[in-house]
C-alpha cells in the first residue's frame, strides 16, 4: 500500500513539472496532501493517538484542502492563470526532474540504513530537488510559492522516513508547514501582485 | 524558574502592546522590557554552566553574546523611539511588539542547548523580522520582506532536513534528544556521508541568518530596507544567532571524520563571501547596502577563521563581538545621515562633515574600524586570522583574502570620504533640513570606544570566556 502511495506521489511531481496552469498546480498539491494523509495513516500506526490525529489532520485539512483553496483564491484575485512564458519550457524542466529522480535513487541507496525506509528517502529527495528546480526555473511569485510548498512536502516525507523513531520531529515539521504556509500564502500571496517586475527594485 | 518568567513576561509585554492606547504607555512597556532583558542577562552571569528547563544552558558563549545583545538592544530601543516617533499608533505598536518578539526569540536561540529548540526559535525570528522590515509599508519594503520571508523559509526548511539527517544518524543509539552533547557523542561513530549532508543542509539553512554566502542576499536587502535601528539589530544580534548555531553544530561534529572536510567547506565559503562582498561593494551606489555587504565580508572572515582553526577560533568569536558594536553604530548612524541629507544614495550625498560634524566623525571612525585599521580591535582579529593562515601554510587563501580585503578597503574609503568631504555629484531634487541633535550620537561613540579599547586591552574575563568556549566546543 505504502509503495503504491509513494509511486503516486512521485507521479504527481512529474506532472507538476510539465503542467503550466496554476489551477492544475493547486489540484496536484491537494492530491499530494491526500496521498501524504494516506502515507501518515499507513506508516505511523505505532505513533500515539494524539500524534496521529495531529499529523493526519494537518495533512488532510491543511495540505489537502486549505493549501489548494488558498492557491485558487490567489489565482482568482490576481488573474494569473499560467506560468510566465519566459520560464523554462516544460520539456527541459521534465528533463531536469527526471535527472533529479536518478540522483535521488542513487543518494537514497548510498545512504541505506536499517532504520530509514529507502523508498521514502528516494521520494523525499526527489520531491526536494523538484521543489528547488521549480523555485529556480520559474519567474512568477506564485510559481515560487508552489515550489516552496513542494519543498515543504519533501521535509514532511523526510520526517516520516525517520518518524517512527522520533515522532517529535514530525510534529515540528507539521508546525513548520502550518506556520510558514499560512504566513506566505495568507499574507504575501494575497498582498503581492504577480507581476514580477514589481519586485525588482532592490538591486545594486 | 527565572527563565520561564523571562519568556512569559516578555511574551505578555509583546502582546500587551497591541492593546496600548497611547505611545507613552507603549514606551513604558518597551523600556520595562529593556530593563527586564538587562536584568535577565545579569542573572545569567551568576548561572554560568547551569542547564535550565532541559533545553537551555547558560554557557560562556551564550552569556557573552547575550550581554552584547542586551547592550545593543538598549541603543536600538532608544533610537527606535526616534525613528518611529512620527508614526501612527498602530504602526508604532506593531514595531515595538515585533522588536520584543525578536529579542526574546534571539535570547532563546542563544541559550538553546538543543538543535530542535534552537531551530524553533530561529524560525520564530523570521516572523518578527518580517514585521519589522515591512515597517515603512513601501513597495521596496514589501519586496525586501517577501524575499526575506521566502528565502528564510526555504533556509529553515533546508535546515530542518539537515536536522532530520542528524536524527537518522541517532536512530539505534541511546541518544535521541538532539542536544548538542548527544550529537557530539553520536557523530564520532556516525557514517561520514550522513554527517556531510546534515552539515551542508544546516550550514546553508542557517546561513540565511548569519548572512553568509550563498544565502546572503536576503540579509543585504533586509539591512538596506529595514528601519536603521532594526538594521543594527539584524546585522549584530541576528547574525550572531546564525553564527552561534553554526559554531555549535560545527563544534558538535568536530570530533567526527568530517572535521577536515568541514574546514575546507568553511574556507571555500569564506572566500566566496569575500569575493561577493568585494565585487558588490566596488559597484555599490547606496551607502547602507555597502555596509550590508560589509557584514558579508566579515562573516566570510569568520568562516575562514573557523576553517583555519587554532587561534582562528578565538579570532572568530572576538571578530563577531567587535563587528556587532561597529555595525550597530554604523547602521544607527545611517538613520541620522538620512535625516540630515534626505538620502543614502551616494550620488546625492556629500559634505556631511559640514552639515552634521558629530555624525560625520562617527562615520569616519566606524569606517576605519570596520576596515580593521588600528586602533580598531578588528585589526587584532584579522592579524590573528592571517597569522593562523601563515602557520597552516594556506598561502592561496591568505593572498586571495588580502587582495579582496584591499578591494573592500578601497571601495569603503572612497565612498565614505565622498559622503563626508565632497559635494554631491548630482543635485538632489529634495531639501532635507531636519536637525539632528549631536547627543543622539552618544551611543555610537560608546560602541566605537569599546572597539578601540578592545584593541589595546581585552579584559581577563572576556579572554577567559572565549577560551573556555573554544575549549568546551572543540574538546
Amino acid at each position: 500500500m505504502i509503495n503504491y502511495l509513494s509511486v503516486m506521489f512521485a507521479i504527481t511531481i512529474v506532472y507538476l513539472a510539465v503542467t503550466d496552469r496554476f489551477v492544475v498546480y493547486a489540484r496536484l498539491l491537494g492530491l499530494q496532501g491526500f496521498i501524504l494523509f494516506g502515507i501518515t495513516l499507513a506508516e505511523l500506526h505505532k505513533a500515539s493517538i494524539g500524534d496521529l490525529i495531529f499529523i493526519s489532520s494537518e495533512t488532510f485539512f491543511f495540505k489537502g484542502l486549505v493549501v489548494p483553496y488558498m492557491i485558487n483564491v490567489i489565482v482568482k484575485n490576481t488573474r494569473v492563470e499560467k506560468v510566465n512564458t519566459e520560464a523554462l519550457s516544460g520539456f527541459y524542466e521534465l528533463l531536469l526532474i527526471i535527472i533529479s529522480l536518478f540522483i535521488s535513487i542513487f543518494m537514497a541507496y548510498t545512504l541505506k540504513n536499517p532504520y530509514v525506509d529507502t523508498v521514502f528517502l528516494t521520494i523525499a529527495f526527489f520531491t526536494m530537488f523538484s521543489g528547488l528546480i521549480i523555485i529556480v526555473t520559474h519567474r512568477l511569485i506564485i510559481s515560487h510559492l508552489i515550489g516552496f510548498l513542494v519543498l515543504e512536502n519533501a521535509a514532511f516525507l523526510f520526517s516520516i522516513a525517520v518518524g517512527s523513531e522520533m515522532p517529535m520531529m514530525i510534529n515540528i515539521g507539521t508546525l513548520l508547514d502550518i506556520f510558514v504556509g499560512v504566513l506566505i500564502l495568507g499574507f504575501f500571496g494575497m498582498k503581492i501582485k504577480p507581476n514580477i517586475d514589481q519586485l525588482t527594485q532592490l538591486k545594486d | 524558574m527565572i527563565l520561564n518568567l523571562f519568556f512569559i513576561i516578555s511574551a505578555l509585554l509583546g502582546f500587551s502592546i497591541f492593546f496600548s492606547k497611547s505611545k507613552t504607555l507603549t514606551k513604558i512597556i518597551v523600556i520595562f522590557f529593556g530593563i527586564l532583558h538587562i536584568s535577565f542577562t545579569v542573572y545569567t552571569w551568576t548561572r554560568i554552566g547551569i542547564t535550565d528547563l532541559i533545553y537551555f544552558t547558560y554557557d560562556n558563549l551564550a552569556v557573552l553574546f547575550l550581554s552584547i545583545l542586551s547592550i545593543i538592544v538598549t541603543a536600538v530601543i532608544y533610537h527606535g523611539f526616534i525613528y518611529v516617533s512620527k508614526d501612527a499608533l498602530r504602526k508604532y505598536n506593531i514595531y515595538h511588539s515585533s522588536l520584543i518578539l525578536l529579542v526574546t526569540c534571539m535570547t532563546g536561540a542563544y541559550l538553546s542547548n538543543n538543535l530542535a529548540a534552537l531551530w524553533i526559535f530561529a524560525e520564530a525570528t523570521t516572523l518578527a523580522v518580517a514585521g519589522l522590515i515591512y515597517h515603512d509599508r513601501t513597495t521596496v519594503s514589501l519586496e525586501a520582506t517577501w524575499k526575506y520571508v521566502f528565502l528564510s523559509s526555504v533556509g529553515i526548511t533546508l535546515a530542518f532536513i539537515g536536522i532530520l539527517f542528524i536524527s537518522m544518524m541517532m536512530n539505534g543509539t541511546p541518544y535521541n534528544d538532539l542536544s548538542f552533547a548527544s550529537i557530539s557523542e553520536v557523530a564520532v561513530n556516525a557514517k561520514p556521508l550522513y554527517l556531510k549532508i546534515a552539515f551542508l543542509f544546516i550550514f546553508v539553512g542557517f546561513g540565511t541568518k548569519m548572512e553568509i554566502f550563498p544565502m546572503h542576499t536576503i540579509g543585504i536587502d533586509a539591512n538596506a530596507v529595514a528601519p536603521s535601528p532594526i538594521g543594527a539589530l539584524i546585522s549584530s544580534g541576528l547574525v550572531n544567532m546564525g553564527f552561534i548555531t553554526l559554531l555549535r553544530v560545527y563544534g558538535a561534529l568536530s570530533g567526527s571524520d568530517i572535521f577536515e572536510w568541514m574546514n575546507k567547506i568553511l574556507i571555500i565559503v569564506g572566500l566566496l563571501s569575500l569575493l561577493t562582498a568585494a565585487g558588490y561593494m566596488l559597484k555599490a551606489k547606496h551607502l547602507k547596502r555597502m555596509f550590508a555587504y560589509s557584514t558579508l565580508e566579515n562573516m566570510g572572515l569568520v568562516a575562514i577563521a573557523l576553517g583555519v582553526g587554532g587561534n582562528g577560533y578565538y579570532a572568530a568569536i572576538l571578530l563577531l563581538i567587535l563587528h556587532s558594536f561597529i555595525k550597530s553604530s554604523l547602521f544607527i548612524q545611517m538613520n541620522q545621515l538620512y535625516r540630515v541629507q534626505g538620502t543614502l544614495w551616494l550620488d546625492n550625498s556629500g559634505r556631511y562633515l559640514k552639515t552634521f560634524p558629530a555624525g560625520a566623525l562617527v562615520l569616519i571612525i566606524g569606517a576605519v574600524s570596520i576596515m580593521a585599521f588600528p586602533p580598531s580591535g578588528l585589526f587584532l582579529t584579522e592579524m590573528m586570522i592571517f597569522k593562523a593562515l601563515v602557520l597552516n601554510g594556506n598561502w592561496f587563501v591568505l593572498i586571495s583574502a588580502a587582495f579582496l580585503l584591499c578591494c573592500i578597503i578601497y571601495a569603503t574609503t572612497i565612498r565614505v570620504m565622498h559622503v563626508v568631504f565632497s559635494p554631491p555629484r548630482e543635485k538632489p531634487d529634495f531639501v532635507a533640513d531636519e536637525k539632528v541633535s549631536p547627543y543622539e550620537t552618544v551611543s555610537q561613540y560608546i560602541f566605537l570606544t569599546i572597539i578601540i579599547v578592545l584593541c589595546f586591552y581585552q579584559p581577563p574575563f572576556l579572554k577567559g570566556m572565549i577560551e573556555q568556549t573554544v575549549k568546551i566546543l572543540f574538546n
